[in-house]
């Protein structure tokens, strides 16, 4: 178990050295093995996993260039844990699904390199070496839209690159000041996040640093009024990409507000609370609403995420257990849901080579268990209890209802603008007498879409009966951030503020 | 009494006309001639400027510039020959290879 | 005890899980035995709890945690106490009786293992949404039942109407939901938990403004599901659902989960009569406004199904006056008399091949006496007529309001109960007597199957003698429940149930009287008052004209007009002004050796200038 974060994020990449020798025949079952194994080790990983320890496990630590304290540093802890293997996970479904015959070899070597990148990000506990994954996983990204893609697809994974690689810049500038701050501070030039955690900041700095790394990752979540590339990148992307860029991609920039824009900047996260929240309502709201007036299937389903990526950024910025625990687990939930509503539509595309709903009609007559998948998805995309969805979404509007309650009622409209669009598109798709003659004829589910759908079935039951073990492990992390908040916290208010979303009880 | 100021004025005005020659002019040749101006213009002042201080440093800087303008003609109308030799001309406009 | 409860509660999800089996293969009809066993088994279980909560005993269980989160811990928790207890017996009995009755409604329906499956999931959720023993528990089979609901309305999806009614009811509770859920939110970061034990433990210690707020919110979330205005449109759509359905989801029991989330949380209910009161009131309002839309309707379904509606707000009348026991006791009478003729009604449509236009009927006692027969049981109890249940349940509310000098309520609800009478006989006398206009129309109606009618004669038998358990029943759920003291004197009561009967026999009466002389001219069709209860008083019109249309334009204007044509279209514009100017000055690499040399001086100068004008330091 001793290095077996290293193991974990390079095993992929030594794997794509292989997969340049396999023959194009055998190398999607090279591509599933490989995701098989990296899976296996990343459910070894939560098993060896010390769940009473909140802090990072399993550390790796090597200096690459000391003198200006850049280090090769892993470490996983409860809010990275799950994370990994959501990553891990949905790479191993989504290369089970993969249906693409072009250039094959290419594409599962492109995936594999996407999974170290992805799996890179969340472990890494270095900025540069964090900064390394989160631009790297750009490239392979680039890469499958703009070869494996249709329509505008160059024009989408370029509008992609660029919008994603703009945002980052700052972020970089960010990570040089806040490292030479480190090195003014103590005198040693350090770039990782344990010990910039460390480190207390100027209010005014914060601010201007917050609003640094705010643009980076607002770009990746995508926040309003940053997202338009999402829509062209899902509508061109093949389904796998789609899979990978909603189910993990997406969640890159929620988990790095997480990981880095709270407890870096406590105050500077409280001063522009309700101005970042604004954007989370307008998100959720507006992209519902652009969802409904879709008439593409996947498009609805790409504004749906940025809908949902609304209610994430709301509960992370309760900046309380319960709505950050609730974020970080409807980062799980909306990446197997999201992942399997693509590959759902993945599926009729397949079929039909059209994602326009008024092209279909009458589905579940046809096709019954593709409906009643697609069925059970949208209960978990609407948040129906007991299904995976409801508990991230609970939990995080739960938590907001402390920091306000008019902001969380409007937050919470999306559970019902949620219910319009997606019932709306169930209706259009599915229901009503089958009108199209080409509809008449389409095979139901086959062995391989089903081999790599009931295992997301399966999940969302599940994690919606039983969300406990994941949710008191990310608890506990979650818990030590926000105490870790409550101590760097410059401003009374802060502090004041932290304390108060943290207990329950009337007003005193 | 010729003043600092005097030589100043001299090798501004040397190097205006260099400007405007390597401006306007179209000829190479008459280009070699303007940056030679130039590079004597620039000659004058760090010398007067030298003796106005006493320190030997400008002069010997112009010395520096004398050789380097001497080499550069060398190779300058070397390559001038090579060019005439191979376009029959050493207009300026005829040499385009560089458009991006 | 324990494994009853299990037993009562699991045993319909084991159905549903089993036929779930099948629902991609042909009608088989074990499906329907074993999830009509299973309920049934069910229902024993429920009874068998039943006579142990009358010993005393008050079942707790607690099975796993579900999420826990920060100070959040909460538990899947159950509850058997008298309240709860009477709901899993109501509702496993008529569930009971709906399956096997749907075995002859849905036998030659193509969906006929789905349709069980999706019953029986319905049961579950209905029972989750009962035993839990706090706000989330309840809230999972409160979303539960909707989804079933959604599902089942939805049932025959080829039919356009069916889908579009199964989104409405959807969405128009998620609406309802959503100021549930705020209630939820609010009673958490008050009580720091969910469970009812420790929140109504605690409720008194807190602001009396919160507490108001919390009531307005979970009622709020009553509302919707129990289709109270302005939420009522879905229920009367939702009876594009097979009538079954209809029976036992939007008459006896779904619907009414608004009125139990009231009587559940009555400890904080009564902290707050202002809230009872607005309750109240809205009860009273929809009582004899639903009531008023089903006196002209020519729907079969339709004006039962505001029937339903009306005689929801009679019990929320109740459960807002603090009579919770009465109100809990209409809701059992309701459930067995209005389920009743629901399926009495569903004989009809099966007789006329699914017509539902009662003008279409007429005469058709001749054809099927049996379900003539209990439909006129079930409507005489519907009116309150003595000796049947809703007399002894309809006239304790009268009475609540009496006694609470509520005498507008009253009076409404007098009124209400006039108009209850009059539209259910007059549904009665179109469909089974005067003329037999079906025989011109070409239909052959013929009585069911005798199983299906005798699996409703339990529900008619308890239609005529479920009164008679007013005391008892009193007694029984008051153990928890507030009790309610009639402060009026006896005599007064007396005075008003002989009012009350007397005015509901006579308009009943004179119904009869009026249908069978040939009814109403055909003049009164046209006059505005006819014509406004006819359309539902344009509501439905109304949120088609203000809510749905403007929204599907605002949300098609906020995708081509704000999306593409000014977010996006300022992203490609930095990218195009980067790539213009990038085209522009590619112009300054001509190639050409003087024009470089001319940009050089430029550049020079430019140095210069900066050098001289630029000073930082000094």
């Amino acid at each position: 178990m001793e290095h077996i974060l290293s193991i974990i994020v390079f095993f992929p990449l030594v794997a794509v050295f292989f997969g340049f020798v396999i023959s194009k025949e055998s190398i999607k079952t090279f591509g599933i093995t490989v995701a098989v194994v990296e899976f296996l080790l990343s459910i070894v990983l939560w098993i060896g996993f010390d769940t009473s320890n909140a802090g990072f496990q399993f550390v790796e630590y090597f200096p690459l260039i000391s003198q200006f304290g850049v280090s090769y540093y892993l470490g996983v802890d409860g809010i990275s844990l799950f994370l990994v293997i959501l990553s891990t996970f949905m790479t191993l479904i989504s290369l089970i699904g993969l249906n693409i015959k072009k250039d094959i070899k290419n594409l599962v070597i492109t995936i594999l390199f996407l999974e170290m990148t992805l799996v890179g990000v969340f472990l890494s506990l270095d900025m540069i070496l964090f900064y390394i994954f989160w631009e790297l996983s750009l490239i392979p990204m680039l890469y499958i839209i703009g070869a494996w893609g249709s329509g505008q697809r160059v024009y989408a994974a370029i509008k992609f690159f660029l919008y994603t690689f703009a945002g980052s810049a700052l972020m970089l500038v960010g990570i040089l000041y806040l490292g030479y701050q480190y090195f003014l501070a103590t005198g040693t030039w350090s770039f990782s996040v344990p010990d910039w955690h460390l480190l207390v900041l100027p209010f005014n700095m914060q601010l201007w640093l917050f609003g640094a790394f705010f643009l980076a990752f607002a770009v990746k979540v995508p926040m309003f009024p940053f997202h338009t590339w999402l829509p062209y990148a899902h509508g061109q992307a093949p389904t796998i990409g789609s899979v990978l860029l909603a189910a993990v991609m997406l969640k890159m920039g929620t988990y790095a507000f997480i990981r880095f824009s709270l407890p870096l900047f406590p105050d500077a996260s409280y001063y522009f609370l309700y101005p970042v929240a604004t954007i989370a309502i307008i998100m959720v709201i507006y992209a519902a609403m652009v969802a409904y007036a879709q008439e593409d299937m996947k498009q609805v389903i790409a504004y749906s995420s940025i809908s949902h990526m609304g209610i994430i950024i709301i509960g992370t910025f309760a900046m309380n257990a319960e709505g950050l625990t609730g974020a970080i687990f409807l980062m799980l939930s909306h990446g197997i849901v999201s992942g399997a509503l693509f590959m759902l539509v993945g599926v009729i595309y397949d079929r039909r080579h059209t994602k326009m709903i008024n092209e279909f009609g009458g589905l579940a007559t046809v096709m019954p268990r593709y409906a009643a998948i697609f069925g059970v998805m949208m209960m978990a995309a609407v948040g129906l209890p007991l299904t995976i969805g409801f508990v991230g979404e609970f939990l995080s509007l739960l938590g907001f209802y402390r920091v306000s309650w008019l902001m969380t009622l409007f937050a919470g409209t999306g559970i019902i603008l949620g219910a319009v669009y997606m019932l709306v598109l169930f209706k259009k798709a599915f229901f009503g007498k089958v009108t199209k003659d080409e509809n008449a004829e389409l095979k139901d589910l086959d062995k391989r879409e089903f081999t790599a759908l009931i295992p997301l079935v399966a999940l969302v039951v599940i994690l919606g009966v039983y969300p406990k073990p994941i949710l008191s492990t990310i608890d506990m992390s979650v818990k030590k951030m926000i105490n870790l908040m409550e101590k760097k916290a410059l401003l009374p208010s802060t502090k004041e503020f932290l304390i108060r979303v943290n207990h329950t009880g009337g007003k005193k | 009494m010729i003043t600092l100021t005097h030589y100043l004025v001299l090798s501004g005005i040397l190097f205006s006309l260099g400007i405007v020659g390597v401006l306007r002019r179209k000829n190479l040749l008459m280009l070699f001639f303007s940056t030679e101006i130039l590079l004597n213009a620039v000659n004058v002042g760090f010398a007067a400027v030298s003796k106005y201080y006493g320190d030997l440093s400008g002069q010997i800087f112009s010395f520096f510039i004398i050789a380097i303008a001497a080499s550069e003609v060398a190779v300058g109308l070397g390559l001038l020959v090579l060019w005439y030799k191979r376009s029959g001309t050493i207009d300026l406009d005829s040499l385009q290879m560089m458009k991006g | 005890m324990e494994k009853y409860l299990f037993v009562a509660l699991f045993a319909p999800i084991v159905g549903s899980l089993f036929s779930l089996l099948f629902t991609a293969r042909k009608k088989n009809v074990i499906t329907a035995l074993v999830t009509s066993g299973l309920l049934l088994f069910s229902f024993v279980s429920s009874l068998t709890l039943l006579f142990a909560v009358h010993d005393g005993l008050v079942l707790h269980v607690k099975l796993m945690d579900w999420i826990s989160a920060g100070s959040l811990n909460l538990p899947f928790g159950f509850i058997v106490d008298n309240v709860s207890v009477i709901m899993m017996v109501t509702v496993t009995l008529v569930s009971s009786v709906v399956n096997i009755y749907s075995m002859g409604y849905m036998a030659h329906d193509k969906g006929y293992n789905r349709f069980f499956t999706y019953i029986s999931a319905f049961v579950f959720s209905m029972l989750i949404l009962v035993m839990s023993d706090n706000f989330v528990g309840l809230f999972i089979g409160w979303e539960g039942v909707g989804l079933c609901s959604y599902l089942l309305i939805g049932f025959w999806y080829e039919k356009e109407s069916a889908s579009w009614a199964g989104n409405e009811a959807f969405i128009m509770n998620r609406v309802a939901d959503l100021g549930m859920l705020m209630g939820l939110f609010l009673i958490y970061w008050q009580f720091g938990t969910f469970s009812y034990e420790e929140v109504f433990a605690h409720v008194g210690s807190v602001n009396v403004g919160v507490v108001t707020t919390i009531g307005l919110l979970l009622f709020i979330g009553a509302m919707g599901k129990s289709a109270q205005f302005p939420f009522h449109t879905w229920l009367a759509d939702a009876m594009e659902g097979p009538t079954p359905v209809s029976a036992l989801i939007h008459a006896a029991t779904m619907v009414t989960a608004g009125v139990y989330l009231v009587i559940r949380a009555s400890d904080l209910f009564m902290l707050v009569p202002e809230v009872g009161h607005i309750i109240a009131t809205l009860g009273t309002f929809v009582a004899v406004f639903a009531a008023s839309m089903a006196l002209v309707n020519r729907d079969l379904k339709r004006i039962i199904a505001y029937s339903t509606l009306s005689q929801l707000g009679y019990m929320f009348v109740a459960a807002g006056l603090g009579a919770y026991w009465i109100a809990l006791f209409h809701l059992m009478t309701h459930a067995f008399f209005k389920s009743l003729l629901f399926l009495g009604a569903g004989n009809i449509m099966h007789a006329m091949d699914d017509e539902l236009d009662i003008k279409k009927m007429g005469g058709l006692f001749g054809a099927m006496p049996y379900t003539a027969i209990l439909m006129a049981v079930a409507s005489v109890a519907l009116c309150g007529v003595y000796p049947f249940a809703g007399f002894f349940s309809k006239d304790a509310i009268l009475a609540a309001a009496f006694n609470g000098g509520n005498f507008y309520i009253w009076f409404a609800l007098f009124i209400g109960a006039g108009m209850t009478a009059f539209y259910s006989f007059r549904l009665i006398m179109l469909v089974f007597f005067g003329d037999k206009v079906y025989k011109k129309l070409g239909f052959h109606p013929h009585e069911t199957y005798p199983f299906v009618l005798w699996a409703l004669l339990p529900l008619g038998i308890l239609s005529t003698v479920a009164g008679f358990f007013e005391k008892p029943f009193e007694e029984f759920v008051t153990k928890v429940l507030d009790k309610y003291e009639f402060s009026m004197a006896h005599s007064t009561e007396l005075g008003l149930i002989f009012l009350t009967s007397g005015f509901v026999i006579l308009v009943i009466v004179a119904t009869i009287y009026k249908y069978a002389k040939g009814g109403f001219s055909k003049q009164l069709e046209t006059m505005p008052l006819f014509l406004l209860l006819k359309n539902q008083y344009y509501i439905p019109k109304l949120y088609e004209v203000a809510i749905f249309k403007p929204y599907y334009a605002l949300s098609r204007f906020a995708w081509k007009q704000i999306d593409v044509r000014i977010i996006d279209f300022s992203v490609d514009m930095i990218a195009k002004i980067l790539y213009r100017s990038g085209q522009q000055s590619r112009k300054m690499q001509s190639g050409n050796l003087s024009d470089m040399l001319r940009w050089m001086v430029v550049g020079i100068v430019i140095l210069l200038a900066i050098a001289i004008f630029y000073r930082p330091m000094v």
